[in-house]
This record gives structure tokens, sequence and C-alpha cells, in this order.
């Protein structure tokens, strides 16, 4: 029984126990719904053994859908308890663990799997290539997201959540002040699911710089392309930070060392300073998609070609230096010198000149631009006026005297959910609706899909602008209540208003899944939004080879020419394609990190060994393995295309 | 086969220079030099060692991703120095 | 497949040339994480606490035995990758060996020199200084671990395989690795090591 006893929640209540036996109905429910249906078979072959870049997408999608609402959960949660002054709803334990892992569901776990799934879905299509360069690898990076998060996500019912902050600042994440096992949790969880994205940023560099279609060059790239790569790259110099970091912390944890301690020469100052090396560089990785995909429907809808395709390469990379060289900003008021702080301060007003260009590149796409208002459009315009709120007080943040004042307030909640609210949900939802039909063959309801942009807009504002009165009136995050006297009262009401109206919203959008799913008609074209890159030239939903015959490119729009110019972009006859095997050892690798971090967490050495191993032979297995992949026939992509076509 | 045809010129060449590069870094321990002076012996060492690996090993401008691998190694350097330096001036030099 | 007879084997086909440029831009990252140990190590190089200092405790005789092993190892792997791409499976395959052994005498010293650190007193848990210097240390020492192993695998395919599209395309990669570990060496050697002694 000893054994089990580190497995029990340290601090629990009836919610948590509740929850435990939910999981477990949900987990017996979905085994028993396999079993039934018999489809353990489909589930191997179509989904957990694929390499398929458009199936990983969706999965990707999937899970980031499954921890919005984690997260959003934990968000309400908050709201309700700051509701009303000297609220019992929670108590202070739980309120740490809720904005804890709140702060990280919705960064690495929703966020990260959003973009990435857009990302694999889109851009192979985007540049008419077959798959990623490296598709097992792909897989592979998914399965390790994917148990990544599981891990973070079991940590409330076995064992005990992390209650430090997303941030996870020493030394109270160290063992000193975080006794339970909740704080291993965060640093091997998102490492698991680190190592995947790292993964990921290698595999779509190479993708995007070796696999265009023939005359494609860099700068006739579509733009969201352009983003992915600038978002790649920010990944593959800022993740390695994460993985040092994260091990560094890991080692104080559980090897007793003093890198972040306050004894023997530890600096946990050196953990913060370190964790924004990673973090602010991450901001710009969930941002620079979102404003690819912004700028995708943008000139889709305003029916024009992008205005300052060139300006907006440049400004993407000069952010991308640029995000590097403003981490200091998060920790103004932690006691480096005058000079540090304005080094910082200025880097970090440059880095919104920029942005500046983008936004003015998209009023300057709409201007004159015979604008339709569609579902991914209309999220696109709320974000343009939102999400300045939210960059304008960034700027008042980044002024290091005045941070001294707004640090650690409500008001810098307030601030960076109006940046990533407007900047990266209601892209990913504009994403989402404007790809939907691509993924799945069939549109979202245009009514339903609007009323729910306009309810989570009006409630992002109505959640966040309070946020800012009672910030500057004092109101420190991260407080589990407040007495009446204080007057945060009425600001935290509204806010727990606007919190409900933002459920409703997302509600609403899985009601709009639910019923387009069953009554939306399915004779759409493969181009229904009459749209200008790529993707929408071949057939919806994409057959697995993507093209049938690679795409001829010369222009940055050789698809909308394609429509109105008569330009051919298909020639010749079909030859066999090579595409690559499926393989179940993405998954049963990832499974294996799943348990070696189960064990790392509790610190159960013998497993640790174990699993160690498993993953090295999983590796030399793979090594030794010959693997040339498949061909598809001509007659199977003539039949293929043939049944497609007709299904227009 | 001749001895000639398996240690080509380039890279015997190039071993023998890092060695002397090495030697190089050595004066730092046993010459008294100035920290100033001692660091920037071992910066110009370490950077030239690390580029005869680069170029004269690594074989990383032969192929027609030349570019790509020169953007990416130079773009890694600098956020290297940009973290390294910028950690220095937070944590250490900072508190002056 | 299509093989592209006019290049290198490595290079041969489209699959080869994406896996050399992936692993440039692995190596992209591997210098951050790097530069990342390197970063922690000189903000915390001075923060002893009770522990010893770094001049206290480096011996410079076998560092630098470490350095010409290593530094011998990347030439070596050189010369296998040139042999390789004369089509003389058997030179390359013995300076793969010769690089590999390299790599384990290395190994050997390092460890020596770990236990030597733990018995004068500066273990992982001694101090911020001590716990950093074999981080820094012990990460560049499973890289080269990790590349033991790896290396293994390659020779063992290339010994049953022989030199195909596949084998020197891995054997290609490899070398970049451990031509890349030596470059973190000379960096732990001038600033880690050397600067410490100064």
């Amino acid at each position: 029984m000893e054994f089990f006893e580190r497995f029990a929640v340290p601090h629990p209540s009836p919610a948590i126990y509740a929850s435990m036996v939910a999981i477990g109905l949900t987990v017996i429910a979905i085994l028993a719904g396999l079993t039934y249906f018999k489809k353990w078979g489909y589930l191997w072959r179509e989904w957990l053994t694929t390499v398929d870049h458009k199936r990983i997408g969706i999965m990707y999608l999937i899970s980031a859908l499954l921890m919005l609402f984690r997260g959003g959960a934990d968000a309400i949660m908050m709201r309700a308890q700051l509701a009303v002054p000297e609220n019992q709803l929670l108590d202070a334990q739980h309120y740490n663990e809720i904005f804890t892992t709140h702060g990280v569901v919705m960064i690495i776990f929703m966020a990260m799997p959003f973009i990435m799934g857009l990302m694999n879905f889109v851009v192979p299509l985007q540049i008419g290539a077959r798959d990623v360069a490296f598709p097992r690898l792909n897989a592979l990076s998914f399965w390790l997201f994917f148990m990544g998060a599981m891990l973070f996500n079991i940590s409330f019912v076995v064992g005990g959540s992390p209650d430090a902050g997303w941030t996870s600042y020493f030394p109270l994440a160290g063992t000193e002040f975080s006794e339970s096992v909740g704080s291993n949790y965060f640093m091997i969880a998102i490492q698991i699911a680190g190592l995947g994205t790292l993964m990921t940023g290698i595999n779509f560099i190479t993708t995007i710089l070796k696999m265009r279609a023939p005359g494609m060059t860099l700068m006739k790239m579509p733009m969201f392309t352009w983003s992915a790569l600038i978002t790649n790259a920010i990944i593959v110099f800022a993740f390695p930070v994460l993985t040092v970091l994260l091990a560094m912390g890991t080692m104080d944890r559980l090897f007793a060392t003093n890198f972040f301690t306050t004894d023997n020469g530890g600096m946990d100052m050196l953990w913060a300073n370190l964790f924004w090396v990673w973090g602010h560089p991450e901001v710009y990785i969930l941002v620079l998609p979102a404003f690819g995909v912004y700028s995708e429907v943008i000139s889709t809808f305003a029916r024009r070609n992008l205005y300052g395709y060139k300006s907006m390469v440049a400004s993407m990379v000069i952010i991308s230096l640029l995000s590097f060289l403003v981490w200091a900003h998060h920790f103004f008021t932690m006691g480096q010198g005058a000079l540090a702080n304005s080094i910082f301060s200025i880097t970090t007003m440059a880095i919104a000149v920029p942005t500046g260009v983008k936004i003015f590149n998209w009023l300057l796409t709409l201007w004159k631009g015979k604008i339709v208002i569609t579902t991914p459009m209309l999220y696109s315009i709320l974000f343009i006026p939102l999400f300045t709120i939210g960059g304008v007080t960034g700027v008042m943040l980044g002024m290091s005297a005045a941070d001294y004042q707004y640090h650690n307030t409500m008001f810098l909640v307030a601030h960076f959910h109006m940046v990533i609210i407007p900047g990266v949900v209601f892209a990913m939802l504009a994403g989402l609706t404007y790809w939907w039909p691509k993924m799945f063959g069939f549109m979202l309801n245009e009514k339903i899909g609007k009323s729910a942009a306009w309810t989570i807009a009006i409630s992002t504002l109505v959640a966040f602008m309070p946020m800012f009165f009672s910030g500057l009136d004092g109101q420190a995050r991260r407080m589990y209540t407040y007495s009446e006297s204080t007057g945060f009262g009425i600001w935290n009401m509204i806010s727990f208003i606007g919190a409900a109206g933002l459920a409703i919203g997302f509600a609403l959008i899985v009601y709009n899944v639910y019923y387009s799913v069953r009554y939306s008609p399915r004779n759409i074209s493969a181009d229904p939004w009459d749209a200008r890159t790529l993707e929408w030239a071949t057939h919806s939903p994409v057959p697995e080879y993507n093209f049938a015959n690679v795409p001829q490119i010369d222009s940055i729009e050789t698809f909308w020419d394609s429509k109105k110019k008569g330009h051919i972009m298909f020639k010749g006859d079909y030859e066999k394609i090579h595409m690559p095997n499926n393989s179940g050892m993405p998954f049963i690798m990832s499974c294996i990190f799943f348990a070696w971090g189960f064990s790392f967490v509790f610190a159960m050495w013998i497993p640790l060994i174990i699993t160690t191993i498993g993953i090295l032979v999983c590796m030399a297995l793979r090594s030794f393995e010959k693997d040339h992949g498949h061909y598809i026939s001509v007659e199977e992509i003539e039949e293929t295309e043939t049944k497609l076509r007709g299904a227009k | 086969m001749n001895l000639k045809e398996l240690f080509p010129r380039n890279q015997v060449i190039g071993f023998v220079f890092s060695l002397i590069l090495t030697a190089a870094a050595l004066t730092v321990y046993f010459l008294d030099l100035s920290f100033q002076a001692g660091m920037t012996v071992l910066l110009v060492t370490a950077f030239i060692q690390a580029a005869v690996q680069l170029v004269l090993f690594m074989h990383a401008g032969e192929t027609e991703d030349k570019g790509a691998i020169y953007t990416n190694i130079y773009y890694g350097v600098i956020i290297a120095l940009v973290t390294i330096f910028g950690t220095l001036l937070c944590m250490t030099w900072g508190y002056i | 497949m299509k093989i592209d007879h006019s290049l290198p084997l490595e290079y041969s086909t489209e699959e080869n040339r994406l896996k050399i440029l992936g692993f440039w831009i692995f190596l992209g990252a591997e210098i951050m994480l790097f530069a990342t140990l390197f970063a922690s190590y000189f903000v915390l190089a001075d923060r002893t606490g009770s522990g010893p200092a770094g001049s206290e405790i480096f011996e410079l005789t076998p560092v630098l035995i470490e350095t010409i092993l290593l530094l011998t190892s990347s030439f070596t792997i050189g010369l296998g990758i040139h042999a390789m791409r004369i089509g003389n499976k058997k030179a390359m395959m013995t300076f793969f060996a010769v690089t590999l052994l390299l790599g384990l005498a290395f190994l050997g010293f390092e460890i020596f020199e770990f236990f030597h650190y733990v018995h004068v007193g500066a273990g992982l848990q001694t101090s911020a200084f001590t716990a950093m210097l074999l981080t820094t240390l012990g990460t560049h020492g499973a890289h080269v671990t990790f590349g033991f192993f790896w290396g293994l695998a390659i020779l063992l395919q290339v010994k049953k395989r022989g030199l195909t599209p596949e084998t020197t395309n891995k054997s290609f990669i490899f070398s970049l690795y451990w031509h890349f570990l030596d470059v973190v060496w000379i960096f732990i050697f001038s600033f880690v090591y050397l600067k410490g002694m100064m």
C-alpha cells in the first residue's frame, strides 16, 4: 500500500473525486465503444499509425479543441471564484493549481497544437508537396506532444497538479516550497511535448526550403507558408533553451542540485531569465502563424492580392530576430540596473514597428477591396481593433520605469489576454472555419459561425477590459480572493460575465460542428471560398497524394491566375507516386515516453531505466529498418481522380 | 591505394592547423596575460577552430543548400551570442 | 527511388538531400542548446558557495589529452568520409572504427575526470558552480556516448549492406554530428577549462 500512497492527491476535494470518476467513466466508454463498433483496427490503421500530414493535422486540431475546453473550464472556475469578494468556492491551493494549469494548457497544449495542426494540414498543400520532409518524424512529433499533454492532464488526479504558476518561478517551484510532485509534472510533461515541437520545427523548415513545387521561389510562397517558415525557425532556436531549462529544474527538484535554490551559490532569478529567453520567442511562435492566417483570409475575402508582400516578409524576418532580444521586459522589477532595463525597453518598443507594418498592410489590403463578410473574415476584422488594445497596452508595459506600477497586476493579465485571444485564438478559429471544407468536404454553418464570432469578440472585451481598471487600482494577479473594501468586486463581476459569455461562444462553435455535420450540404466545390492559394486547387477532401500532378508555379497567386487568366497549372500525364509507409513506431515510442515521464515524475528509478532502454531500442530498430515507402500506381490515381471529380 | 589518396591535403592541413590553434590557446595558461588579453586569445582561437571544422571537415558549402546552411549557422551563432551576453547583462553585469 | 549518379552517394536521392539539410538545422538547435548551458555556466561560474572554485579543481593534463583525442577523432572521421567518397569501403570502416575508439578513450578520461571531481569534493550537489560544470560536461559527454552507439550501428550497417545511398547518407550525417561535438568541445576547452585556469 505504501507504494501507492505517492499517487494520492495531496489536497483532494469533491470536485477532484468527481473528475476521477468522470475520467474513469469516459475511458471505459471510449474503450467499450471502440470494441462494440469494432473500430480498433480502423483506429490503428487509419490514425494511430498514420504518417499523412493531413490526418496528423486533424489529430492536432482535435487535441487542441479538447485542451481548449480543459483550459476553459479552469478559466471559468477562476473567474467564478473571483466574481465576488471573499468567495469560498475554491481554496488558495486549488486556485493556485488552476491558474497554473490554465496557463500551461492554454499556451502549450492548446495554442501550440492548434498552430501545428493548421501548419500540418495547410503548408504541404500550399507548396504543392506530397507530404512533409520527414513524415514519420512528424507522426512522432504529434504523439510526443499528445503524450506530454496527457501526462500533464493526469496530474490533477494522480499525485497533484503543479501550483507554482505557468512560469513556475524558483524558489517557489523548488522542493522546499512545492513539495508535491506537481512541479515534476510541469518539468517533464512540457519536456516531452517540447521535444515533439522541436522536431516539427526542423521538419517544416526542411519541407518549406526543399519541397516547393517547381517555379515556386521563396518570394512566391503564400503568406501562411512564409509565416510557418519563420515560426519554425524561431522554434528551432528557442526550444533548446526550454529543454535545458526544464532539465535543470528537474535536477533541482529530483537530484537536489543548486541551480535555482537560494543556498550554495544557486541563483533563483536565472530560472526567470532563461524561462523568458524561451518564453518571449514563444509568444511570436504563437502569433506569427496567426498573422499568416489573417493574411490569407483578408486577401481572399477582400478579393485582392495582399498589399505589401515584401514588407510582410521583411517584417516577419525582423520580428524573428527581435523576438530573441526583448526577453528581460518580463522581469524589469527583478533588480538589474537601469542600463539593462533601458536596453530591453528599447528593443521592446522596436518590435512594435514591424508588427505595426503588418497591421497597416492588412488595412491597405482591405482598402478598395470588395469585402465579403464571411465567418473567417469577421474574425479577422474583429481582430484588428481588439488586438490593437492589447498591443498598445503592451507598449505601456514595455516602458521599464512605468512597469514598476503595472508589474504583477491584473493590468498585465488583461494585456496578454487581449493580445493572445484576438491574436491567436481568433486566428485559429478563423483558420479552422476557412480550411474546414478542405479538411472534411463540407462547410460550417455561416450564421451560427458569425454569431459565435460576435459572442466571443464582445465577451472578450467584457471579460478583460475590467481587468485593466482593477489592475491599475492595484489588484494583484494570482490572488485567490480579496476583501470587499478594495472595491475590486464590481470589475471582477463584470469579468465573470464576460467569461460566461466566452463559454457560450465556444459552446456555439461546438453546436456549429454538430449542426453542420448533420445538415451542411456535401456537394460543394473544391474551392468554395473562391480563394487564391494552391491548397484550393486539389479536391476536397484531399486525396492521400495531395496533387495527382505536381503543379507548375509562375506567380505568387498561380491558382488565382489559373482561374482568371487560364494559366495551366497541371501539365502532363499521371506518373506513379512515391509515398511513405505507415508505422506504429512513433505511437509505441511515445507511449514508452509517457511511461518514462510518469516514472520520472514519481522518481521511480527502475521503471525509468527500463523505459529509457525501451526508447533507445526503438531508435536502434528504426536505424536498422529498411523502409523504402510504396508507390501509388497510375491506375489507382486515375480511379481516385475520377471518383473525386464525380463527387463534385 | 596509396596514402596520398586516403589523406587529402586540405584535411591534413586542417588537422595540423587545429593543433596549432589549440597550442595557441594554451598560451593563456602558460603566460601571465591580463583577463582581457586572455579572453581575446581564447575567442579568436575558438572561433577560427570552429570555422576550420565547419568548412574543411563538415563541407558546409558543398551543395546548393549552402545558403540555407550558412544562414542557419549564422542565425544560430547570433542568437547564441545574444542569449549569452544578454543573460550576463541581466544576471551579472546589470547589478552595478 | 530516383538516384542521381552525378552526386556523391550520400546526396544521390532527394530523401538523402532532405535528411542532410534537416540535420544541419538540427545542429542549429544544438548550438542553442549548448549556448544555454554556456550562458548558465558563465552566470554560475563564480557562485561556488562553500565548494571549490574552478581553478582549484581543474587539471591541465587530462583535459589536454581529451582535447587531442577528440580533435584527432574529428580528423579521422573526416578521412573516413573521404574514403567513403572514393568508394574505399575498407579504409572507411577502419577510419570509423578508429574514430569510435578515440571517442571511447575520450569518454574514459572524462569518467576519470568526474571521479576526480567527486573525490575532491566537487559533486553534483556541492554548489551551483559544480552542478553547472558537471551538467555542461555531462551533456557533451552524453552526446559523445550516444554518438558512440550510433556510430557503431552505422558501422555494422556499412559492413552488412555495403556503401549504398542509405548507409553513406547515415555515415555522412554521423560525421556532421561528430565534427559538431568537436566544435563544442573546443568551446568547453577554451571557456570552461582555460578561462577557469587563467
